[in-house]
């Protein structure tokens, strides 16, 4: 191995130099060495043996109890060494993973994205952020092109790479059903029993089905253990809670869902999230839901899209840019 | 095989014994002082795995002498359970959590050649080599 | 964020008391703790949530398990003493109607 021969002259030298001067110079280069040690992997215990063999070479008359006593030394940082290299692959390791995560994350992007229609009669704003790399938030929009629009807003509990798995099942489940049975509670029935019989028993998604229609501008819906939603009326200036009682999906295979509907005025607003608007938190203080329907309101005036992204500004700065969880929030404005 | 010599594990004490053979081997072959301390900790690996999980069995020595070179194989055998998940003992970061020790990844890392062939039921034979250079 | 947790055995009932916040951090410590002792038949687990000022989906992703798991196993769980923020979460998932949870002694922070 000659670039260890080479490394063995250089430490030789400075170690002759540093016994001779006691200078900071000598002690900054051996600094170097090790950083240059470290970038071509060579372990602890090399070093050390570089060490003995450059005392052997400058004191060929090195008394025996040393030599003993770096031998000794050489035999305790073996099991460093190897410490050492096994932390050097595991590195290895955790950047590969990383890079195949992040490939899995913008297959998911893919895979889950939908699109947002821009329709006359409904104004949509639609915002997603991951608090890590996969979101476990979900959003859907289906457009029947017969004046109904279903929108569905679900979160798995659990996050990263088992709840991004998770949505990209319950997607392609509500892509195979019919379309021209939409009712929140027909749906949210069916995907509880393929939540309950498919995914891990410890797994379980909640979600809010709503379906609008463009006729009567009524909006039905229904919700799996859901974040409640809002209704806000212009007029008003006030919010209203809609809560729709239901069991989260997953838990039981005989869970039925009930539909309720309510009225649209011109000009009034639904508001759909996920527990990450809600449970925001700034250090210790939990920021409490007449909070967020404050802030919600203090943009309500503004196009549906830049409501949605003020209000993640605005939390997301009160977060200190580290969203806890995954962040979802959608608004339809009724237009006509 | 020009010459083969074993030591049989029974107690912990004969991991010392292992050891002891194995470096007054390596040092007779040539072994420099850092590699005749790499090569003692891969016996105390493989010692120790038949101590704690196997029981008893026994460290065989071989000297080999080819054309062009000269090493050591050190030949790990037991009765034991075996290992069920080969490629799980081989992954690092399985048994060194908690600094129980360099495992069967780490022996691999100290040795040049190494090999392995284990039964369910029957016992593990794990060979490894170190050359001379 | 920390938690921790507590067992105690008296008769046939399992005293479980938690303080901290349960999290994706600390959830995997409470399921393995709880998951066993929901496994004895007979058994009733009682939870302590008094000490709990936070829980997020995951903690409730391991009630939900026990919960199966009680089910399983013929064993029951009883939470106890529950915050209201905690409540509020048993109540929107829909819990609070399957699970046997006592929320007699309830108190904001």
């Amino acid at each position: 191995m000659s670039t260890l021969k080479l490394d063995l002259e250089n430490y030789k030298e400075l170690l002759q130099e540093y016994i001779r001067t006691k200078d900071e110079q000598a002690l900054y280069q051996a600094e170097q060495f090790s950083k240059q040690s470290m970038q071509h992997k060579i372990s602890p215990d090399e070093i050390i043996n570089v060490h003995i063999q450059s005392l052997e070479e400058i004191y060929p008359e090195m008394p025996e109890y040393i030599q003993s006593s770096m031998n000794f030394l050489l035999e305790t940082m073996i099991s460093y060494g190897l410490a050492y290299q096994e932390h050097q692959s595991l590195r290895e390791k955790q950047l590969e993973l990383k890079s195949e995560i992040s490939v899995a994350a913008n297959m998911q992007k893919t895979l889950l994205s939908t699109v947002k229609p821009e329709l006359e009669e409904v104004e949509i704003g639609a915002l997603s952020v991951p608090a890590k790399q996969m979101n476990g938030d979900y959003h859907h929009f289906v457009y029947d092109g017969k004046g109904n629009l279903g929108i569905a807003i679900a979160d798995v509990i659990g996050k990263g790479v088992p709840a991004a798995l998770c949505m990209s099942m319950i997607k392609y489940s509500m892509d195979s059903f019919p379309e021209m049975r939409m009712d929140p509670d027909v749906i949210l029935g069916s995907l509880n029993r393929v939540v309950e019989r498919n995914v891990d028993s410890s797994m379980f998604v909640t979600m809010f089905y709503g379906l609008y229609n463009f006729e009567d501008h009524t909006f039905s819906y229904s919700s799996a253990g859901h974040e409640p939603c809002f209704y806000y009326r212009q007029d008003q200036d006030e919010f209203e809670e809609i809560d729709a009682p239901g069991l989260i999906l997953g838990v039981s295979s005989e869970s039925t869902y009930v539909r309720y509907e309510k009225k649209v005025e011109k000009g009034d607003l639904v508001i759909l999230l996920t527990d990450g608007v809600t449970e925001c938190r700034q250090g210790e203080r939990f920021i409490e839901q007449e909070e967020v329907l404050k802030v919600i309101k203090s943009f309500a005036h503004l196009p549906a899209q830049e409501i949605v992204e003020n209000v993640y500004r605005y939390f997301e700065r009160l977060q200190d840019f580290q969203l806890r969880d995954d962040f979802t929030l959608i608004v339809l404005r009724r237009n006509v | 095989m020009d010459f083969q010599s074993c030591v049989n594990i029974k107690k912990e004490w004969d991991i010392v014994g292992a050891r002891q053979l194995g470096r007054d081997i390596s040092r007779k072959v040539g072994f420099g002082t850092v590699d005749q301390a790499r090569i003692a900790t891969a016996i105390s690996e493989l010692a120790r795995n038949i101590y704690l999980y196997a029981g008893t069995g026994k460290v065989c020595f071989e000297v080999l002498e080819e054309i062009d070179h000269k090493g050591i194989a050190i030949i790990a055998m037991d009765n034991g359970p075996g290992i069920r998940e080969i490629s799980q003992v081989m992954e690092d970061g399985f048994s060194t959590s908690g600094g129980l020790g360099a495992g069967l990844p780490g022996v691999k890392r100290l040795m040049d050649e190494f090999d392995i062939q284990s039964e369910e039921g029957k016992g593990t034979e794990i060979r490894v080599v170190k050359w001379l250079r | 964020m920390n938690l921790t947790i507590d067992v105690s055995n008296k008769e046939n009932v399992a005293y479980v008391t938690l303080a901290g916040e349960v999290d994706a951090f600390t959830a995997p410590k409470l399921k393995d703790t709880l998951l066993p002792l929901t496994r004895e038949e007979g058994q009733t687990v009682e939870v302590d949530f008094q000490d709990v000022s936070y829980m997020d989906s995951t903690g409730l992703g391991v009630f939900i398990s026990a919960l199966k798991s009680t089910k399983e196993h013929n064993s029951e769980m009883k939470l106890v003493q529950m915050q209201d923020r905690v409540y509020r979460l048993f109540k929107i998932t829909g819990l609070t109607e399957i699970m046997n949870i006592d929320s007699t002694v309830r108190g904001g922070m």
